[in-house]
């Protein structure tokens, strides 16, 4: 027989019992699209931190307190490190001729209030400098002065969000702004920019970075930036850098020097790690709805047991008795695993929509790899039912089952 | 010409053997009309299954037209009921879903024969049995006498030599009844080899080839010269 006609006689029969059908075809939809979402998401999220990473520049070095594997994303302690000061920081900039600018950062939160409203933000103790490593862009004034000119002014720069949660309309430029038991001069405002490397900029509020140490009475800075001349002097860079430093910790490496490419690498890892999670989660899903469209055959191949006994009867062989149920479930999967694609399609649109700033594509591996597992589902679990149904005695199927 | 020598079919039912079929001995020449008589569970619709080969007998020899066919593998009786065998039920085995014409053309699709040359046999099949306007009709609209037309339609659809009929009227009643048998004789005429199973002496009366089976064993055997018109006492 043609596969046209096979294709027509098995579309029929799933046809002849449409609810349990599309129930089934729903299933495997299911686990498709948890597939394809899934991937989608760990992929997204792979290039998101790649996109921000790059968008800090591929000359930066980043230090931070506390030893760690060098490739490793630092922060954790193992005994008392030395603090990071702003002496160090200071040091660097005198002594390390590779080097273009240097960013530290003090890091903490306070609550901000301008007349009488309040808001808990994250404030960002640093330098002029800040701006042009993190390619900070101004919505309006400029950003904090240079620790040249003035060292600790009582001025600040506000995120957007907090512009609009305390201000409303108004121009915040010029405004006085408290922080703790401070009152700054709110000198500039920055463009939107939302959240990047675990940060909300835009609902923070950036001080002198010798402010930010005194409102939360510390001596260390949360990290600091470094950025080289060119590409090419960041390993001499680093290597500066870290003999500095350590001179300057009493011969102690405590602190960790970051290159972006050893950061980027680490996050890949993790990242990949999390896609490979998630999509062996959703391919729990894909099993489930196997083992759904296993059970619709089986109870098709129980009620279908008379017109098995009649195909048979007529001379329809074992094997093509075979292909019918196989074609069935073969259909049941690639109908259901096309709807699931077109479904998770639909619904990445509308997430981009609604978060355009996370790149969420679906790699093109994981749509074809969902379909084609679910059409292996398919026939792997459509194979028993189908043998169940080639192997029926014809004169007892014709019975119904069983022989009288 | 099929013959019978020997056949029996034994089986196992909760453990104790059930002879089904004992020593069948039975010679079916060509273009005969046979009935199968007996009362229920005298193994009429097991020896039907088995000159069908839809049932394997567990002793004897059957040769069909001078061919072994008793140990034929399961492929091989595969292609004799394909191609040589039509079957006739008394549910009828229509497929619900499937139209009349759809029900008539499923085995040619198994068979493998081309799409025009399936629409041509379909509708020469349905016209032999006067069912040529009822083709697109779905098999649930049709009453019970249309519906043995259509199977009978189908088990003729693929040129068989034999024409196998299990209870054809036991549904249907007797004035359908007797539509069908005189469309199975009409058959039977046109050189086809029928064998009609039933319990009801006015179907079995018409055949020229009589059989009464008891307890699995052949108690009468009745036979006429062919030729001699059909009765007609129903």
């Amino acid at each position: 027989m043609s596969g046209r006609d096979l294709l027509r006689f098995c579309g029929g029969a799933l046809r002849g019992h449409r609810l349990r059908s599309s129930l089934s075809l729903a299933g495997v939809a299911i686990g498709v699209a948890s597939v394809v979402l899934l991937t989608a998401l760990g992929e997204g999220a792979r290039r998101y931190v790649t996109r921000e990473f790059a968008s800090l520049g591929s000359n930066l070095l980043i230090v931070v307190r506390g030893k760690t594997e060098t490739t490793g994303v630092a922060g954790l302690v193992a005994g008392a490190p030395h603090d990071l000061t702003i002496e160090d920081a200071e040091a660097l900039v005198r002594q390390v001729r590779s080097l273009r600018r240097l960013a530290p950062l003090a890091y903490g939160s306070a609550t901000a209030r301008a007349g009488e409203r309040r808001r808990d933000v994250d404030v960002v103790g640093t330098t002029a400098e800040f701006a042009i490593v993190r390619r900070l862009e101004m919505r309006s004034g400029g950003y904090l002065p240079s620790r040249e000119t003035d060292r600790n002014p009582r001025v600040c720069v506000i995120g957007p969000t907090v512009a609009r949660e305390l201000f409303g309309a108004e121009n915040p430029l010029g405004r006085a702004l408290r922080l703790g038991d401070d009152r700054f001069r709110i000198v500039g405002v920055l463009a939107p920019r939302g959240a990047s490397l675990g940060m909300d900029l835009d609902d923070t509020v950036h001080v002198p970075v010798g402010r930010a140490l005194k409102m939360f009475n510390q001596k260390s800075l949360f990290r600091l930036f470094v950025e080289a001349r060119s590409h090419e002097e960041i390993s001499g860079l680093r290597a500066r850098v870290t003999s500095i430093l350590r001179a300057r910790h009493g011969g102690e490496e405590d602190f960790t020097v970051l290159t972006q490419d050893s950061v980027l690498a680490t996050f890949g890892r993790i990242l990949s790690l999390l896609t490979i999670a998630l999509t062996a989660i959703a391919a729990i899903s894909l099993t489930v709805a196997g083992i759904g469209i296993m059970n619709v055959m089986l109870v098709s191949v129980s009620e279908r047991t008379r017109e098995i006994g009649l195909l048979k009867a007529v001379g329809v062989s074992a094997r093509q008795v075979v292909a019918v149920f196989l074609v069935e479930s073969a259909i049941l999967a690639t109908a259901g695993g096309v709807a699931g694609v077109a479904g998770a399609w639909a619904l990445t649109r509308i997430a981009a929509a609604a978060w355009p700033s996370f790149p969420l594509e679906p790699p093109l591996w994981a749509v074809l790899g969902a379909v084609s597992v679910a059409l292996a589902v398919g026939l792997s679990f459509g194979a028993l039912p189908a043998r169940r149904a080639a192997r029926l005695d014809p004169v007892a199927a014709l019975q119904g089952g069983k022989r009288t | 010409m099929i013959e019978l020598s020997g056949i029996g079919r034994d089986y196992e039912v909760g453990g104790r053997p059930v002879h089904a079929l004992s020593a069948i001995d039975l010679v079916i020449p060509e273009g005969d009309y046979l009935s199968i008589m007996g009362p229920s569970g005298s193994g009429k619709s097991t020896l039907l299954h088995v000159l069908g080969c839809l049932d394997r007998p567990t002793s004897g020899s059957y040769r069909l037209d001078g061919r072994e066919v008793a140990n034929f593998s399961e492929d091989e009786r595969t292609r004799l009921r394909r191609d040589g065998i039509g079957f006739v039920f008394q549910s009828y085995h229509l497929v619900p879903r499937l139209t009349a014409a759809g029900n008539v053309e499923l085995p040619l699709i198994f068979a493998g024969v081309g799409r025009g040359e399936r629409a041509r046999r379909v509708r020469a099949a349905l016209e032999a049995v006067g069912l040529s306007d009822r083709a697109d009709h779905g098999a649930e609209q049709l009453s019970g006498g249309e519906r043995q037309r259509v199977a009978i339609a189908r088990a003729v659809v693929m040129g068989p030599k034999l024409l196998l009929a299990d209870e054809p009227t036991g549904n249907l009643d007797t004035a359908t009844g007797l539509e069908i048998v005189r469309l199975l004789e009409r058959l039977n005429e046109g050189g086809l080899t029928l064998v009609v199973v039933t319990h009801d002496p006015a179907i079995g009366r018409r055949a020229r080839h009589r059989i009464r089976l008891v307890d699995g064993r052949i108690a009468e055997e009745a036979a006429e010269a062919p030729g001699r018109a059909a009765g007609g006492s129903a």
